[in-house]
């Protein structure tokens, strides 16, 4: 067996209603004044206001505009708030822009300094304050993630933080707080964790029986739930199962990382503003496609243990296991090419500027296989 | 037992094989259109290696405390730097385990990599030679 490391920082608690003891968890934190972190969509909904109630005479302070892609000024604007109210701990409501800005703020709050310098891996050596995370989509994994990316939208680029400490002290996984997630974006956040477990799956460093469980489990239960998720959003069972399989997808791509299928997902998010979920559903089948002759067992024994599979011979399986993947993105009414989801003809500059993003996103170096920037051009051409 | 004896040599090797890269003219060239300063800092011997790319025209190779700020900083054990030259070193499991800490814009560091591949045939060359020297 290969050397691995396999961490779980995080406790996750799972429950419909859960999120409403937010509160509690708080104060079993030794929280005394909490910093709460969300969305101006979400508190319309009064997820938060149901929160915040059991709050109770415990004091708070919200910060309610965080921005779908936040960046560096969204940071120091709240960690100025939350070290003027004397915060003690964060409380994360919302999606994965919501969960990595508290874990930016968090690195400020505990440690003080330019946010720049916490930039990069492993360079945060201490405890940071609790932060309970409640996410209400299912799909990202930042619950439960060691990695914060934040833009820095001065320079035009995503700052990376990547640190055992950034990983919330808590996971509240509360279904209910899923169900007024629209169709589109419960099928492609759904896709996200979907991508998140087939790429930990085959990742380079992808050796650890750990993560393989959760990979195929996650797989499994993303490919029985999400047409359910997404048809029927009060179907509180898909719900719960998607969020579970999210989690779990999270905890196994933050130890064993991705691959090429985000590094390009991330890149055409940068210049195209491309919804994290859709571009990895458009790039996921071509990917796969791409890395297939490095890991056509892999892919296949994923596609049997997942049921899409009887058939013995591996390149066949690995090949049934991508149409069941594009029949899903079908199903669930997800675009199947770049220029379906908004984005624009790519001209030759384009597709240069996205190769060097692409070749320089620290997911790529997680892929089975290297990517050539010619690998990346093509990549681009088939998705568009 | 760690491979350095201490800090000179360390320091000594690292700079021939630096040296060596920047003789290279394909692996120098995509460095320098980098335009990073990057700084090693090593420990279990401590030492400290600043190749500065910074100008685009000339690779500057200093070893030691330099009052230089460098935009990217890796740390690790100077036996993880040995093992990384020897092309033994799996670096997304390097950074995943903690073996190696990167600081500052990591994305531009990690795709100098492949760049660099062509120097773990040059790294043999420049142990048996200081070996040589040594002896």
């Amino acid at each position: 067996m290969n050397p691995f490391v396999f961490h779980v920082p995080t406790k996750i608690a799972f429950g419909e209603g859960l999120a409403s003891g937010t509160a509690d968890i708080v104060k079993e934190l030794a929280g005394n004044r909490a910093l709460i972190l969300t969305d101006k969509p979400l508190m319309k909904t009064g997820i938060v206001e149901q929160i915040l109630m059991g709050f109770g005479d415990m004091k708070y302070v919200v910060f309610d505009d965080v921005p779908p892609d936040s960046d560096v000024d969204c940071v120091n604007k709240v960690a100025d708030l939350a070290r003027a109210e004397e915060c003690d701990c964060i409380v994360a409501i919302g999606g994965g822009s919501v969960m990595d800005t508290a874990k930016v703020v968090n690195i400020c709050l505990t440690l003080g300094g330019e946010i720049l310098e916490y930039q990069g891996l492993n360079n945060i050596a201490e405890q940071l304050l609790p932060l309970v995370a409640v996410p209400t989509t299912a799909g990202t994994g930042s619950e439960v993630s060691m990695v914060a990316m934040v833009k820095d939208r001065a320079e035009g680029k995503k700052l990376l933080f990547g640190s055992r400490y950034l990983a919330p002290s808590v996971a509240v996984l509360d279904p209910l707080l899923t169900v007024s997630l629209p169709p589109k974006l419960t099928a492609a956040t759904g896709l996200d964790a979907l991508t998140h477990a087939v790429e930990s799956y085959t990742a380079v460093i992808s050796n650890s029986v750990f993560t393989d469980s959760l990979c195929i489990d996650s797989t499994k239960m993303i490919f029985e739930n999400l047409r359910a998720a997404t048809n029927d959003g009060g179907n509180i069972e898909a719900r719960s199962q998607m969020l579970v399989a999210s989690t779990m997808a999270g905890v196994a791509f933050t130890n064993s990382g991705v691959g090429v299928v985000h590094a390009l997902a991330h890149s055409v998010g940068a210049k195209f503003g491309t919804h994290h979920g859709i571009a990895n559903c458009i790039f996921l089948p071509h990917g796969m496609q791409f890395n297939m002759d490095a890991v056509t067992e892999r892919y296949a024994k994923l596609s049997r243990l997942v049921g899409m599979s009887t058939s013995s011979k591996d390149s066949v399986a690995a090949a049934e296991l991508i149409e069941a993947i594009e029949k899903l993105c079908t199903d669930c009414g997800l675009p199947r090419r770049l220029r379906d989801a908004g984005v624009p003809e790519l001209k030759s500059d384009d597709i240069e500027e996205l190769t060097f993003l692409t070749g320089s996103d620290p997911a790529i170096m997680f892929n089975p296989k290297e990517c050539s920037p010619e690998d990346i051009k093509g990549l681009y051409e088939r998705a568009y | 037992m760690q491979f350095f004896a201490n800090t000179d040599e360390l320091h000594q090797v690292m700079k021939e094989l630096w040296a060596r890269i920047g003789r290279d003219p394909d692996m120098s060239e995509k460095l320098l259109q980098s335009k990073l300063i990057v700084q090693f800092q090593y420990r279990e011997p401590e030492g400290r290696v600043t190749v500065d790319c910074s100008d685009g025209k000339e690779m500057k190779v200093m070893v030691g405390k330099q009052p230089i700020k460098p935009i990217v900083e890796m740390a690790m054990k100077a036996d993880v730097a040995h093992d990384f030259w020897l092309g033994k070193v799996n670096v997304p499991f390097a950074i995943v385990s903690g073996k190696i800490m990167a600081r500052g814009p990591v994305a531009k560091a990690l795709q100098l990599l492949p760049v660099i591949k062509p120097a773990f045939d040059i790294y043999p060359n420049v142990i048996s030679q200081h070996k040589k020297v040594m002896a």
